[in-house]
């Protein structure tokens, strides 16, 4: 195998590819890239064995071949070098790669690519079309809430949600979720399955700069994303998601409006002087005042803030673990939100007052922590 | 209670009404366990052996002890503090801590609710109760003691230091004729006289005590009512002044019912794995049908969700005159002071 490659659109690949790596394989092919060139196409492929991911791009090519090449070194040696042509050679004969800078040459040990585990082949896939932007913005809203319980798999995950009417994603971890709903994107066919956090993890961060469509293929085990010059791959997770739908309350006569970022700052003022378990804040909501309190009886802080707001319902108060109370403001972009509420001890709903586009739909619910009685 | 078990023996057996009576052992071995106020009059206490008592007493009239009757009237009188709060830690079979802080009838006074209280124990099981009102457990037990029998007293905030000051060392609860005898060496003899040692120097007296009663002096302690008792089942019901006929009818009452159900199991912090519905018919005919959940719940879309199966499942349009709903089968965890709640999955 022989190409020249700019040493900064290498690299660039190869981060991408890269992220799919683990620090412990157990198979320590795993550790590789593996680089296959066939003409003037380089792709570079890194698997977990759960997800796998690979990229092309375009080399000025002059000898075909396949190697598993180590990553960090490959990485760290790129890493180092300001952007130039670089050329790689391989010698079968040692085994060796040899890469050729301005500065110099640096050779590395490979691997035979044969022997990378192979990909299976997806049988009965379908595929749903989806714009880059709205999946990144789907992950980016949702995989926050997803929960890191080993006994609860399927709530490590995003529930994707496609049908003839809307395209819709949703996280929970039991005490919070997020519903992200597009209802201008449709699939033609009906289909659920739950993407693991670490293949999203990455899709959030290579799908950023893609203004393209991805095309999701999915059947019953396993999910791939192509866009641009990216194939990632993956194992769904197995199991049946929560019936999120029943546990989102309907009858929210309580709701209280108010400026976000203002609510957001007051909210993370006022958590500094929280219980550090619960980090429990209490709203009080009468009239149009809001009263934001926090306090830690064992140390004897305590932090209590007044906001203008508007308000409708009965007087009440309500507790919230201040740390999902920041993670949802945070994620929502609106000027002002909605807070709705029922009783004490049931759901709020946050909800976006503007800043939403034609068609999306933003949901999110917090399980309130009840007050001391 | 005053003087339970003598109470309750002379309430079930009229002539011993009057009389110095004692519960416990034989005269001549065996201890007191419970004297009547006639019997006190003589100087006969509790824990006190029989043979002691017979001598100030001689014509004391002895009962053996009836624990099976003592804790039935236990259990009545507690399902009575439960009309009030869950929170009771009971003390023994006939003494408890309330708190009524956050009472179920919404009550203000908690001087009020200690009267009511004590009037329906006298209606419903013919006894007398004292309670001791004030703003911990200590102060209130030391109060149960001081308008004894059939009496209550309200030591308010505000009296509370002066009333701590001019309390006498050995009717400060939790401290012995022993420990009351060391103090009164020490020339403790009021809580005055308490209040004026250091912490460091009742450590060293008294070991780990020395700190509690460097606190109680002071109208500190942070302990609060701990429940005990494990709940079985927490239920709500309601007979109807007129009958319900029709689902809308009964959905709409079973509602009502299920708001006060909720509320309390959300106020329990329990959860629960078995829901069950109880319905009365006019002629008193009783139907119930229960359903389990894969997982302890008590969330109100679960409940409500199940709560109205069950209706649905059984009720054919009659005239009902009950409605009732309860969950069981609960699970170990209790809720701390603030909990995280959980969507139920």
């Amino acid at each position: 195998m022989k190409f020249i490659v700019s040493s900064g659109a290498l690299l660039k690949q190869l981060q991408i590819v890269g992220g799919v790596l683990n620090n412990n394989n157990t198979l320590p092919i795993l550790d590789n890239f593996l680089l296959k060139l066939e003409g003037s196409q380089l792709s570079i492929l890194a698997s977990d064995l759960e997800s796998t991911i690979s990229a092309t791009l375009e080399v000025q090519g002059d000898q075909d071949g396949v190697a598993a090449v180590p990553a960090r070194l490959l990485l760290d040696g790129l890493k180092a070098l300001p952007e130039q042509p670089v050329t790689f050679v391989t010698d079968d004969s040692s085994m060796t790669v040899e890469i050729s800078s301005d500065y110099g040459r640096y050779s590395l040990a490979f691997v035979e690519g044969d022997e990378f585990p192979k990909l299976p082949e997806m049988e009965d896939v379908s595929t749903t079309t989806v714009p880059g932007e709205i999946l990144a913005t789907a992950i980016n809203k949702t995989l926050f809430a997803a929960g890191n319980d080993d006994l609860r798999p399927v709530m490590s995950g995003v529930f994707f949600q496609f049908s003839s009417e809307s395209l819709t994603f949703v996280a929970t971890d039991a005490h919070k979720l997020v519903r992200y709903r597009r209802n201008d994107f449709k699939s033609d066919n009906t289909a659920e399955f739950i993407m693991p956090r670490k293949p999203l993890n990455i899709l959030k961060s290579t799908l950023v700069s893609v203004g393209d469509e991805v095309k999701v293929h999915y059947n019953e085990t396993n999910a791939r994303f192509e866009f641009e010059n990216i194939v990632l791959s993956c194992r769904l997770i197995d199991g049946k998601y929560p019936n999120y739908e029943a546990v989102i309350p309907k009858d929210n006569p309580n709701v209280l409006e108010i400026e976000r970022t203002k609510f957001l700052s007051s909210v993370k003022r006022v958590a500094i002087f929280s219980n550090k378990t619960t980090h429990q804040v209490r709203l009080k909501m009468a009239g149009s005042e809001l009263q934001m309190m926090a306090e830690d009886v064992d140390f004897s802080n305590k932090a209590h803030e007044r906001l203008d707001c508007s308000y409708q319902g009965e007087d009440m108060e309500i507790g919230f673990n201040s740390r999902f109370l920041t993670e949802m403001l945070s994620n929502l972009e609106s000027d002002v939100i909605n807070l709705e509420m029922s009783a004490p001890n049931r759901a709020g709903i946050i909800l976006p007052a503007d800043s939403l586009e034609e068609g999306e739909d933003v949901l999110m619910l917090v399980m309130p922590v009840m007050l001391n009685s | 209670m005053d003087a339970f078990y003598a109470s309750v023996e002379q309430r079930d057996n009229p002539e011993l009404r009057g009389k110095p009576l004692a519960v416990g052992g034989s005269k001549e071995r065996g201890v007191v366990a419970a004297a009547s106020y006639e019997a006190r009059e003589y100087g006969v206490r509790s824990a006190m052996p029989s043979r002691t008592a017979y001598r100030r007493c001689p014509h004391l009239v002895f009962v053996k002890p009836n624990f099976d009757k003592y804790r039935k009237v236990s259990h009545q009188i507690r399902e009575i503090f439960y009309r009030y709060t869950d929170l009771v830690e009971p003390l023994s079979l006939d003494e408890a801590y309330l708190d009524v802080s956050h009472n179920k009838k919404g009550i203000t006074s908690a001087s009020k609710i200690a009267r009511q209280i004590r009037e329906e124990i006298k209606a419903e099981t013919g006894l007398n109760a004292s309670a001791g009102i004030s703003i911990n457990k200590f102060l209130a037990k030391v109060a149960s003691d001081i308008n004894k029998p059939n009496g209550q007293k309200t030591i308010m905030p505000e009296e509370v230091i002066s009333f701590l000051e001019e309390l006498a060392i050995a009717k400060f609860y939790g401290i012995g004729t022993k420990t009351a005898e060391k103090m009164k060496s020490l020339g403790i003899h009021y809580g005055r006289d308490l209040k004026t040692w250091d912490l460091a120097l009742l450590q060293q007296e008294f070991g780990k005590a020395g700190s509690h009663f460097y606190n109680i002096v002071r109208g500190l302690q942070k302990s609060p009512v701990k429940p005990e008792r494990e709940r079985k089942s927490l239920g709500a019901e309601r007979t109807f002044s007129e009958d319900i006929r029709g689902i809308a009818a009964a959905e709409k009452a079973l509602k009502e019912i299920f708001e006060i159900w909720i509320s309390r199991i959300q106020a329990s912090g329990l959860k629960g794995r078995t829901i069950s519905l109880k319905l009365k018919s006019q002629n008193f005919e009783v139907l119930s049908r229960s359903h389990s959940l894969d997982q302890p719940s008590n969330s109100p879309e679960v409940l409500w969700h199940w709560a109205q199966d069950l209706l649905h499942q059984d009720y054919k349009g009659e005239a009902l005159r009950l409605i009732g709903l309860s969950l069981s089968n609960f699970s170990e965890l209790k809720a701390s002071s603030s909990t995280q709640l959980t969507l139920d999955f």
